[in-house]
């Protein structure tokens, strides 16, 4: 390790105090650093166990593809060796020494992530920088790694699970960045080139628009000092971003029906348009939530699953992302009783108007988001995880720290003024994959019928 | 049951570590024979309880295969104290949360809640325990939820589909033979006698072991343990599965027709001991070195070398009687089943011929350390690991024992575990396709 400690650019530095848990959950201790080069730095030590998590993330993604698939290609050919050592011989160290190093795309965001044991820091640093400054994009590994990804693509038609919110995403955020489908079709993914890798590599693997995320067992000094000088020649600026409006509620009713003549049930997707990560409601609209699919009691799950024995289980969720996301409900059911599953998911949701929420329901659903709360945030790697969230969303410490206060803050009345701004309730998009022969008089009548076969390239 | 390829942590070193987490465990029995482990970790102010019992689906019998896997549903739908649902609104408007899993040798119980609500969680498992109220009207929906989970699985995991077929041929005696959620005309039939019986004989205070792990304190949870859970009456200790399987002498071969599947799926069992056996930890070691991490012989050779399988795994679970050991491949797009095969067979013969190196062993006893610390991240981690050792190893200090065991081993003993066990004589093979079995040159 390095002793000598000096400030190499260091234009900005955060400090958050140290909570204590009397005062409810707060955040650890972080520093936030950003270098010359515009390289900004988190860093949170966590020394309960001998390992560090690292993340390096990038504000790239899906949303940022010419061709689609190709933000996913970019990262995973990152680790396929570096101009140092080839892709076998890195994989060889890393085994090793019980390392795991992984890189993926999503959305909005790209990453290279590694788990380590603590003392071999210096070693997995170095190599994680050669994979995001100097990686091999050799020819042979582009070509096998591409021909890998081709049949993964194929054999995820296999999974209803594995492809209906593609499916869905794509119908709803129609004409919008967020339909984008992140892994690809088989179409995409065979036009992609390792030019085409390289180049976005060069256009948004930059300083300025990069995190390195380090939490674990270290030393705050020292590895500031070494990350420093590690990266203080990486230059480069990415272009501006163009802002992203907010995606929309489509204009009608639509269902799209993904036929697999062999399913045994039909699984389906029933949501509309829902809210951005920085929404200040997002606390409070996630307790609503829980109430209506986000926990085991919560009434979709009790009725599709407890009182009537229709799934295994029913749920719903909202996803964001930096400029809005989606609400969705989601559950499977045998084939005959596919139009009594998706009607009564229609009414269970339709409770969250015609009978609101009362205060114990509130109550029980605080208590649980609280109580479930901290471990969530328990290991480096979920620490490692929510600081990336904090660079990529652009909110900080307060998300945790203001956690229970927001939660708390939620009464009946703001509870259905809630409903009525953030749950979609009208031009409900629906998909539902099963075979179509059987299912298809029953779903046509909930909004537009579209039919695809489940092994056409989406 | 997302129980594969978890194993690995449980048998790591890491010795320094090791002996601090060892010094913290402290164990207690109740009269009744309820045992209990605590560690103490005040790192989130969180605490949870596992709750191990010794029934899993290798205590079933033809006509009720699957029903562990249905009582572990059965315990959540009502007591004496908390009715139908009253466990889970209870838990969850305390702050808790649970579930639970079935395998063929346990059922596992898992609460997760805030720490001061010890108390209560401990009240709601033992009325369950004390006084399942089995409603007919409940098993009936809930034979629908498992049907449901039952038809999901095979739906969306061809590994499913194909293990169900796999084990039913390897095993024709012992009761491994059938999978873990059961035959779907069991799950339809089963009587409420047969879950009344199942109960009782099951779930009695000497046939469990509970975990708790977190912000809590060894004497608070030996006080509620008392209070909540020594007026449970032990029962007569269930009967022991006596069934041996017969030694396999020839290979098995199945087949599985699905329509859907884009490249065919392999699976190759052999016919291995048990956990706590001496050839454990060898076994534990060459399904390491076949297939984990990409510098692993099968991933290196089959995935990126030769480019014969999209991804593939080896998967040997612990077991209280001798169990199998697993290799899965998915074929890459245009290699047939037989190519795929002989690629594994090829690999395996070298290492039966060849043995393994010093590196590749090291690389493994590494691994498992780093593995280790990841599973001690986590007061779940800590909970399941100390748990899952005292059941499969009668003792939760085999886990403290593991790297000496682990460290004693030398490359011989792994060549000589794959000579031993990796033989076509003692194989079933499955594979599952898209082509129909049958057709016009044949019958």
């Amino acid at each position: 390790m390095n002793k000598i400690y000096k400030v190499i650019g260091c234009i900005s530095l955060v400090c958050i105090s140290l909570g204590s848990w009397a005062a409810g959950f707060s955040l650890p201790k972080y520093e936030k650093v950003t270098l010359q080069n515009g390289l900004t730095l988190y860093l949170m030590e966590q020394h309960e166990v001998q390992l560090i998590d690292l993340v390096v993330t990038v504000k790239a993604g899906a949303v940022d593809d010419s061709k689609a698939g190709l933000a996913k290609l970019t990262a995973a050919n990152l680790i396929l060796g570096t101009q140092q050592l080839p892709r076998a011989e890195l994989e060889a160290k890393l085994d090793f020494i019980g390392a795991q190093l992984d890189a993926d795309a999503e959305l909005e965001y790209s990453s290279v992530s590694a788990s380590l044991a603590s003392k071999d820091l210096d070693q997995v640093l170095q190599w994680v920088k050669d994979s995001l400054l100097t990686p091999a994009f050799d020819d042979q590994e582009f070509a096998k790694h591409k021909q890998r990804y081709l049949a993964n693509l194929q054999q995820k038609t296999e999974s209803p699970k594995a492809v209906i919110k593609d499916y869905f995403n794509a119908q709803l955020f129609k004409g919008h960045p967020y339909a984008a489908e992140i892994d690809g079709s088989n179409t995409s993914v065979a036009g992609i080139s390792l030019a085409d890798v390289k180049a976005f590599h060069k256009r948004w693997y930059t300083p300025d628009n990069t995190a390195v995320i380090v939490a674990g067992d270290f030393d705050t000094k020292q590895l500031k000092s070494k990350l420093s000088k590690l990266f203080a020649t990486w230059q480069g600026k990415a272009p501006a971003r163009a802002k992203l409006t907010t995606p929309v509620q489509p204009k009608q009713a639509q269902v799209l029906l993904v036929d697999k003549p062999d399913a045994v049930e039909s699984t389906f997707m029933i949501g509309g348009a829902g809210m951005a990560m920085s929404n200040p409601d997002y606390v409070a609209v996630s307790v609503i939530n829980t109430i209506l699919g986000g926990r085991f009691t919560s009434w979709l799950n009790d009725e599709l699953r407890v009182n009537s024995g229709l799934t295994y289980g029913a749920r719903s969720r909202f996803e964001s992302h930096q400029q809005g996301g989606s609400f969705y409900i989601s559950t499977f059911t045998k084939t005959d009783t596919t139009k009594q599953a998706i009607d009564l998911a229609l009414q269970t949701y339709q409770k969250l108007w015609k009978q609101g929420i009362d205060q114990s329901t509130l109550d029980s659903a605080k208590a649980y988001v609280k109580g479930q709360f901290p471990p969530n945030y328990e290991t480096s790697a979920q620490l490692a995880s929510l600081m990336s969230d904090m660079f990529i969303y652009g909110f900080d410490e307060d998300f945790i720290n203001g956690f229970s206060e927001r939660v708390n803050a939620l009464t009946v009345d703001k509870s259905q003024s809630l409903i009525e701004q953030y749950f979609p309730s009208q031009n409900l998009q629906f998909v539902v994959v099963g075979q179509a022969e059987i299912i298809k008089d029953w779903v046509k009548g909930y909004g537009q019928l579209q039919q695809v076969n489940i092994q056409d390239s989406e | 049951m997302k129980k594969i390829a978890i194993w690995s942590l449980l048998s790591a070193l890491a010795l320094p570590a090791l002996g601090n987490q060892e010094d913290k465990v402290q164990t207690f029995s109740l009269d009744n024979g309820m045992k209990f482990l605590v560690l103490e970790d005040h790192s989130i102010p969180n605490a949870n309880s596992y709750l191990f019992w010794r029934v899993g689906s290798r205590n079933e019998y033809p006509g009720i295969t699957g029903l562990s896997h249905f009582f572990e549903h059965m315990m959540f739908n009502g007591a004496k104290k908390y009715g139908p649902k009253e466990f889970d609104r209870t838990m969850e408007a305390a702050g808790g949360s649970n579930n639970a899993y079935t395998t063929e040798n346990l059922t596992v119980y898992t609460n997760w809640f805030p720490a001061e609500q010890l108390d209560l969680i401990f009240e709601l498992e033992a009325d369950r325990i004390e006084h399942l109220a089995i409603d007919p009207q409940m098993v009936e929906s809930e034979r629908g939820v498992v049907i449901s989970e039952r038809s999901t699985g095979l739906e969306n995991s061809n590994f499913r589909a194909i293990w169900e077929e796999v084990k039913g041929s390897a095993f024709r005696a012992h009761p491994y033979s059938w999978s873990v959620i059961g035959h779907e005309s069991d799950i339809e039939n089963w009587s409420l006698q047969d879950l009344v019986q199942y109960h009782k004989t099951y779930y009695a205070p000497n046939n469990a072991v509970m975990v708790v792990a977190g912000d809590v304190t060894v004497d608070e949870v030996k006080k509620l343990a008392n209070k909540h859970f020594a007026g449970i009456p032990a029962q007569t200790p269930p009967r022991e599965v006596h069934t041996v399987e017969p030694e396999q002498k020839g290979e098995r071969r199945v087949y599985l027709h699905k329509a859907s599947v884009s490249s065919p799926n392999l699976m190759m069992a052999f016919h291995v001991p048990n956990s706590r056996h001496e050839d454990y930890y060898a076994l534990s070691v060459l399904a390491d070195i076949l297939a984990t991490g990409n510098s692993s012989r099968l991933q290196d050779s089959l995935v990126f070398s030769q480019q014969l399988a999209t991804e593939l795994f080896a998967y040997f679970p612990e077991s209280i009687d001798p169990n199998l050991f697993y290799i899965y491949a998915v074929a890459s797009p245009g290699t047939t089943s037989a190519q795929l095969e002989q690629g594994i067979i090829a690999q395996l013969q070298k290492i039966k011929k060849e043995g393994i190196t010093e590196q590749e062993l090291q690389k493994v006893k590494n691994r498992r350390l780093v593995d280790f610390y990841r599973e001690m991240a986590t007061i779940n981690g800590k909970a399941n690991t100390l748990g899952t050792y005292e059941m499969y190893f009668g003792d939760y200090r085999a886990l403290f024992d593991a790297p000496t065991k682990l460290e004693a081993l030398k490359v011989a003993d792994i060549q000589r575990v794959a000579n031993q066990y990796l033989k076509k004589a003692n194989r079933t093979v499955g594979i599952l396709d898209a082509q129909e079995d049958s057709h016009e040159q044949d019958l």
